[in-house]
């Protein structure tokens, strides 16, 4: 932890001297950013090489040096690059369909309480189940595929959107509603400009839950039911052996999924930027 | 002094009762019992009275936002049902919608409102007209957090205003403002409703506070209130002239009447303080 984040007397930094300061602000922060971020991985990296040494065995442990340069190699051969559009692909596909159904279904069920007593007993009975539960009968009914990763990753992300898109709808301060309804406007008014921006904030938080719960269920279902994507190269090479290619690949799956939720941090900010900045 | 008219009374509660059932344990509680009051047009009226005496349940009657459990309210003599624009609501948090500018936020009732809405044309030139006379002139394009407490009131105020309502209620709407600003707003909040000018374009004004310098500064008539059940107690003409300035607060008519009305609630004041 930084020192200077119990530094109570810190202020909120915010932009006040003009654009070229706050891009010089900004390009600071992110250099400060990355310094941690690498002090962090050093360490880390170094406790990895040292069990690699220990084990001093590459196909059980191999070293980080070792997945760096399989990593490179791999990203020269488009191999890497083919995995990641396949997957991508399916995770965008899901997590769009997750949250064109699962937004409209949380706010009838935030705003409707027959609504949400009809549909709130299934949701709570499937919610724990894991998706990855259901790709045995998965691969029955829909075989290796698309179809399957793309369903499993739906799964996934569908809950985490329902529950947080029912939870902002319903925590929509009355005091908004009743300041609508005073100046004299209808019902569609009140879900357009009142209900719909006060719950903005909460259903974000769960697209970005959502989007890495998907990502994480894709994995598990590639491994399994799919002859392309990330977590099938995962496979591929653990059939072969190839232990550093294997985890060259667990590393991409980390990194994409921290990029994921880089640019849906970004979405966050500019749909909400009347939002009071958080000392973050 | 000047004449109110007695005629036709803006608003008129007879015997409005509100009893509040707690979940729990079914038990009834009597928030407010017998209130029968005329607001008459053109008036500014202030209610004061101890913490959890009703003060804001009535305002949220007449608002529209909570039915009575029994009595009636009406506005030029047709019941009130629900909420409309032509009772305009300060409210004491301000309520301003957070991801509207302020421009947008004022701009909210004459834009939207059901059946009345503006033409663009005409709507611009009535929100600049209020940013205006609120003195909100380069923060148009602010966000309610970027603004100071003061700020905040004047838009929420403005927003109100905008909407061209025949009542404005206000519920404690400068209580969170610290001394200076809440005199300075006072002045500012009676130029507005038109002190100086006719009084027949003045709107009626119901307003609740804590202040009881503050109402007598403020009203015609101010509505005292008891607690436990609520229910009125006195309601005291204020004769001070209008326009009225800042000197009047030192005056021997002024302090009486604030010492009059601390006189009858300062016992609920001290029992509802100490029992907390």
């Amino acid at each position: 932890m930084k020192a200077d984040a119990f530094d109570g007397r810190r202020m909120p930094e915010r932009p006040r001297h003009g654009l070229a300061g706050y891009r010089s602000r900004r390009l600071w922060d992110a250099a400060t950013g990355v310094g941690v971020y690498l002090r962090t991985m050093v360490v880390f990296l170094l406790v990895w090489q040292a069990a690699a040494l220990w084990i001093g065995n590459p196909i059980l442990l191999p070293t980080p040096v070792d997945v760096a340069e399989s990593f490179v190699e791999l990203a020269g051969t488009g191999e890497m690059i083919t995995n990641i559009v396949v997957s991508v692909t399916r995770l965008v596909a899901s997590f769009l369909l997750a949250a064109v159904i699962a937004v409209p279904l949380g706010f009838a069920m935030g705003l409707n309480r027959t609504v949400f007593e009809m549909i709130d007993p299934t949701v709570e009975l499937l919610r724990p189940i894991s998706g990855i539960a259901w790709i045995p009968l998965g691969l029955f009914i829909l075989g290796i595929g698309d179809a399957l990763p793309t369903a499993i990753m739906f799964y996934g992300a569908f809950f985490p959107l329902l529950i947080n898109t029912i939870t902002a709808v319903r925590s929509v301060d009355r005091s908004y509603l009743n300041a609508a309804r005073t100046l004299g406007v209808g019902r569609a008014t009140v879900l357009l400009q009142v209900i719909i921006p006060a719950a903005l904030p909460g259903i974000l938080v769960g697209a970005r839950l959502a989007a890495g719960a998907g990502w994480m269920s894709m994995v598990a279902a590639e491994l399994i039911g799919a002859p392309s994507g990330l977590g099938f190269a995962v496979e591929w090479y653990r059939e072969l052996l190839m232990t550093p290619k294997v985890l060259a690949f667990v590393v991409l799956i980390g990194l994409m999924g921290y990029l994921f939720d880089r640019v849906l941090r970004a979405v966050q900010r500019s749909l909400t930027r009347w939002a009071e900045p958080r000392n973050a | 002094m000047e004449t109110l008219n007695d005629a036709a009374p803006k608003l008129r509660l007879r015997g409005v009762r509100k009893e509040f059932v707690l979940p729990r344990t079914g038990e009834r509680t009597v928030a407010l019992e017998e209130i029968d009051l005329d607001v008459k047009r053109g008036e500014f009226l202030c209610i004061v009275g101890p913490s959890g005496c009703g003060k804001t349940t009535i305002l949220n009657m007449i608002a529209g936002l909570t039915a009575p459990t029994g009595g009636s309210l009406e506005i030029d003599g047709k019941p009130i049902d629900g909420p409309g624009a032509e009772r305009g609501v300060v409210f004491q948090d301000y309520a301003l919608f957070p991801w509207k500018t302020v421009w947008e936020n004022i701009e909210f009732g004459p834009r939207y409102r059901k059946g009345s809405a503006l033409a663009k044309s005409q709507r611009d030139e009535r929100v600049r007209h209020f940013i205006d006379l609120v003195a909100l002139n380069g923060a148009e394009n602010k966000y309610p957090y970027e603004l100071s407490g003061g700020m905040r009131q004047r838009c929420a105020f403005a927003r109100a205003l905008a909407n061209d309502p025949d009542v404005l209620l206000m519920d404690e709407p400068f209580a969170a403002l610290d001394a200076q600003t809440r005199v300075i707003l006072q002045e500012e909040l009676l130029r507005i409703w038109g002190e100086t000018g006719a009084r027949d374009e003045r709107r009626t004004v119901v307003f609740i506070t804590h202040g009881i310098d503050e109402a007598v500064f403020l009203a015609n008539r101010i509505v005292v209130m008891g607690s436990h059940p609520g229910r009125i107690r006195e309601i005291k003409t204020v004769d001070l002239p209008r326009p009225r300035k800042p000197e009047m607060r030192a005056s021997a008519a002024f302090q009486e009447l604030v010492e009059h009305i601390w006189q009858l609630i300062r016992d609920e004041a001290y029992a509802a303080t100490v029992k907390a």
